[in-house]
């Protein structure tokens, strides 16, 4: 088995930044946040993180707030949404300088976006999703902020799109798929509402989710792909079933989808990397424990020693 | 040359060849290459992925080949004039219904597909300067550079070469565009509006026409920009025509048409959907239509979780015919594709749909929910004995047994099994031990395909789920208990990947 090739990895993320005037990175500048915080994640989880300028970052940051709502956009000028919200509270959190927002300002936006059902929309058109449930549970747990919301409807919402295979889908009667469980799960468990789950059950959905390859699916029917020992991995961890897969298959298959020359992850063996999956490859290989890589916590999606700076140096 | 570095001509033809049977009804041209494979359509962007696109990283890394950075030789004045060219082949072809990206060398094989072709509704010219614009104003058609764009039969290519000038200007109109509408928007709030009434209203139309216009450029080059997407919300909502409305139907489609997992597009419809629906009362015509939508996009794009999604959504706007008419229609449908799990998934809200009403209903139902179940349960017995190791198969099974044991079987104590009874018994114990004899029969295999392995680990891991899950505990009596002992073995011997987890059950 090959070994983690981490300084490459560094690498490619730190030089996937300087390419900004291709066809590429333009149709994806829309989302720039959410690169950031796997970009930086990915860095600190490899204990690199001063390949950065923290500065640049925090400043650029702030510029993709919208002064009116609080919220932000995905680039500076970009309408605000959750999705890009949550990755700017993670960047600062990550980089230690949650000091720089407004935190009223910020949490008013999230918790305003609570609907009556206790769901959350994405933005102000309206959109729901159990993903914008766990963004916001996340983003107010973080800032300390959840007393703004109704907790207890929000985590009723999200019972209410359990599956009968345990699983979890996008809305009530959504098809149960890996990445909305994380989301379900990871509110339940901030919100320490897990009772709510069928543990036996749902871990034998997630198991199933291992491929003969070795590799995790998000589905069933579906090939193994990289993003998945991520959405899947830590699920399991947050139930406490993570021994019922077979890590060292899964290692393996992480280890084979990395880009040995010029560094990055890719979907499945032998595919192009990206910023994305390199990050849940190096997640998921924290989550498997794997020498090198700080431990990362399965809830927040943040290095274990932030989490811990955040709750525990108040 | 970009084509022939990255598509050899006998992968190009084939790909060619698929998109032709799916996606060029009218024409036959085959324009668009099939989005699965092609790595020149830089709207295939697939969603598969999860948070974001996966398409994110093929991009990436195809951009060591594919070099499509600005060419710093074009300034803004040549960019806008293209822009121009774009947006007026738009606004001349309303019907275009399939867009692609193609290396420039494509656009001469594309002219020789169609020699013969009568169709030329537009002028292709050489773009000799920025002056061009007087001239396609005084021609009154739709005029291009050919060596950048190609529009025939409702196709239209845009060259790679210009994508990222395209993009920039698009970018930069609409959002100078937003901006003015905005303060324009805020202005009237305000009352701070120093010019008539009318006067600002025109104002307004006029930046709304702009945004229409630019948004739909960016979209199509960039499909998941969702400030573009909002700020279209944004004017249709405001002018509240329903002309705008269905045309907003109309152009997601198209989008979706070449990314068939752009979840703004998906979002857009149920937000158009919502305010038609309303003052329309034709919601079941509408609700056909965007079934009949998702099936078509899901043919192409197999597993498509925000398509089949915005089906499942449709089900909360149905009455019971229409449940009813559904699962008939998309009985055929999941035949051919015994695959594709969200088929299946939408058949089972589909039945647990039918399943609460005729418990809600105080007095009969029209309709025996009982006969459903059971038809369904023969059914996918008989696909499973037809399509060996199909998971989503066995993954449907596992449904129907969970339902039909909670609510159509009562629970009489140990029962033997009669070769003559039906399979689909309505007490328990007799329905699980005939499950079991079912699953059974797949356990022991002869020959080591990987099809019939797949369908022994399937049926091996159905047993243990569903005497795990489905079956209270008062209901494991000691003739299954000790078939189970049995079956240890060979059901660990079966189950390679999972057994981690069914020890623990064993």
């Amino acid at each position: 088995m090959g070994e983690l090739e981490g300084k490459k990895h560094v690498q490619y993320i730190v030089s996937v930044e300087k390419k900004k005037d291709s066809f590429e990175a333009l149709v994806i500048e829309h989302l720039r946040l959410n690169g950031a915080y796997w970009g930086l994640t990915t860095l600190d989880l490899l204990n690199e993180i001063e390949a950065v300028k923290p500065d640049e970052i925090v400043q650029w940051i702030m510029q993709c707030q919208d002064i009116g709502s609080g919220g932000f956009g995905g680039n500076v000028g970009h309408d605000p949404h959750l999705l890009y919200t949550l990755s700017a509270v993670q960047v600062l959190a990550l980089l230690n300088r949650l000091d720089v927002l407004d935190i009223d300002k910020v949490s008013d936006y999230v918790a305003g976006l609570q609907n009556e059902d206790g769901s959350f929309s994405g933005d102000m058109w309206g959109e729901v999703d159990t993903r914008f449930s766990y963004i916001a549970i996340c983003c107010l747990s973080l800032l300390g902020q959840l007393s703004k919301i109704n907790v207890e409807s929000a985590v009723n919402y999200i019972v209410s799109c359990k599956n009968l295979d345990g699983g979890f889908g996008s809305i009530p009667g959504g098809e149960s798929h890996a990445g909305q469980i994380f989301c379900c799960v990871g509110t339940l468990a901030i919100t320490g509402s897990l009772h709510h789950v069928d543990r036996d059950l749902l871990g034998w959905w997630l198991c199933e989710r291992q491929c003969k390859d070795g590799g995790l699916n998000g589905r069933p029917e579906k090939l193994a792909d990289v993003c998945y020992s991520w959405w899947v991995l830590s699920s399991l961890v947050m139930i406490d079933r993570v021994h019922w897969i077979d890590k060292e298959k899964l290692t393996r298959f992480i280890l084979n989808c990395q880009d040995k020359e010029n560094g990055g992850i890719s979907d499945r063996p032998d595919n192009a990397v990206d910023v994305y999956h390199t990050y849940f490859g190096v997640a998921g290989l924290s989550l498997l424990e794997y020498p090198g890589i700080k431990p990362i916590d399965p809830a927040y999606a943040l290095p274990v020693d932030v989490v811990n700076r955040i709750f525990f140096s108040k | 040359m970009l084509v022939a570095l990255l598509f050899p001509a006998p992968q190009l033809s084939a790909a060619i060849h698929e998109v032709s049977r799916f996606a060029a009804p009218l024409s036959g041209t085959p324009l668009q290459t099939d989005l699965r494979e092609s790595p020149l359509n830089v709207r295939a962007l697939d969603g598969g992925g999860w948070f974001c696109r996966k398409w994110l990283g093929k991009f990436l890394s195809e951009s060591k080949i594919l070099k499509m950075e600005k060419d710093s030789s074009f300034s803004r004045g040549s960019e806008m004039s293209l822009l121009e060219q774009f947006e007026g082949i738009l606004e001349g072809d309303k019907l275009i219904d399939e867009i692609g990206f193609l290396g420039p060398s494509q656009f001469a094989s594309l002219d020789q597909d169609l020699s013969g072709s009568s169709l030329d509704q537009c002028t292709p010219i050489q773009l000799a300067d920025v002056s061009l614009e007087t001239n396609i104003a005084e021609l009154n058609t739709v005029q291009y550079d050919k060596n950048f764009f190609w529009n025939r039969n409702n196709k239209l290519a845009i060259s790679t070469d210009v994508l990222s000038h395209l993009y920039i200007a698009a970018r930069h109109a609409y959002m100078y565009a937003s901006r003015r509408y905005k303060a324009s928007i805020n202005l009237t709030l305000n009352k701070g509006a120093f010019c008539s009434a009318s006067a600002q209203a025109n104002f307004d139309h006029l930046l709304e026409d702009e945004i229409l216009k630019h948004t739909k450029a960016l979209l199509i080059l960039s499909c998941n920009f969702s400030s573009a997407w909002n700020d279209r919300k944004l004017v249709l909502s405001r002018k509240h025509e329903m002309a705008l409305f269905l045309e907003e139907l109309r152009f997601s489609s198209l989008i979706l048409s070449g990314a068939p997992k752009v979840e703004s597009a998906w979002s857009q419809r149920r937000w158009v959907i919502k305010i038609v629906g309303d003052f329309l009362q034709d919601s079941p015509g509408i609700i056909r239509e965007e079934s009949d939508l998702v099936e078509k996009i899901a043919e192409k794009s197999k597993m498509n979780y925000r398509a089949w999604g915005h089906r499942c959504w449709l089900i909360s706007c149905m009455n019971s015919d229409q449940v009813f008419h559904e699962l008939a229609k998309s009985k055929k449908w999941t035949e051919l594709h015994v695959a594709d799990n969200c088929c299946f998934h939408y058949r089972r809200e589909l039945m647990l749909n039918l399943l609460k009403e005729y418990h809600e209903a105080s007095t009969g139902c029209n309709f025996d929910v009982c006969l459903l179940y059971k038809e369904e349960l023969k059914w996918t017995e008989l696909l499973i004995g037809r399509y060996i190791g199909r998971e989503a198969l066995w993954i449907h099974r596992r449904f129907l047994t969970q339902c039909w044991i909670k609510h159509f079987t009562t629970n009489q104590g140990a029962a033997a099994v009669t070769e003559s009874e039906d399979l689909i018994s309505s007490t328990t114990q007799t329905f699980i031990a005939k499950e079991l004899k079912f699953a059974r029969s797949f356990l022991n295999i002869t020959d080591g395909f990987y099809d019939a392995l797949d369908q022994a680990q399937y049926a091996a891991s159905y047993i243990l789920w569903t005497l795990k899950f489905a079956l209270s505990q008062e209901s494991m009596h000691e003739e299954i208990l000790s078939e189970l002992r049995d079956l240890k073995p060979l059901l660990l011997k079966t189950c390679a990947v999972n057994s981690l987890g069914w020890e623990t059950m064993l």
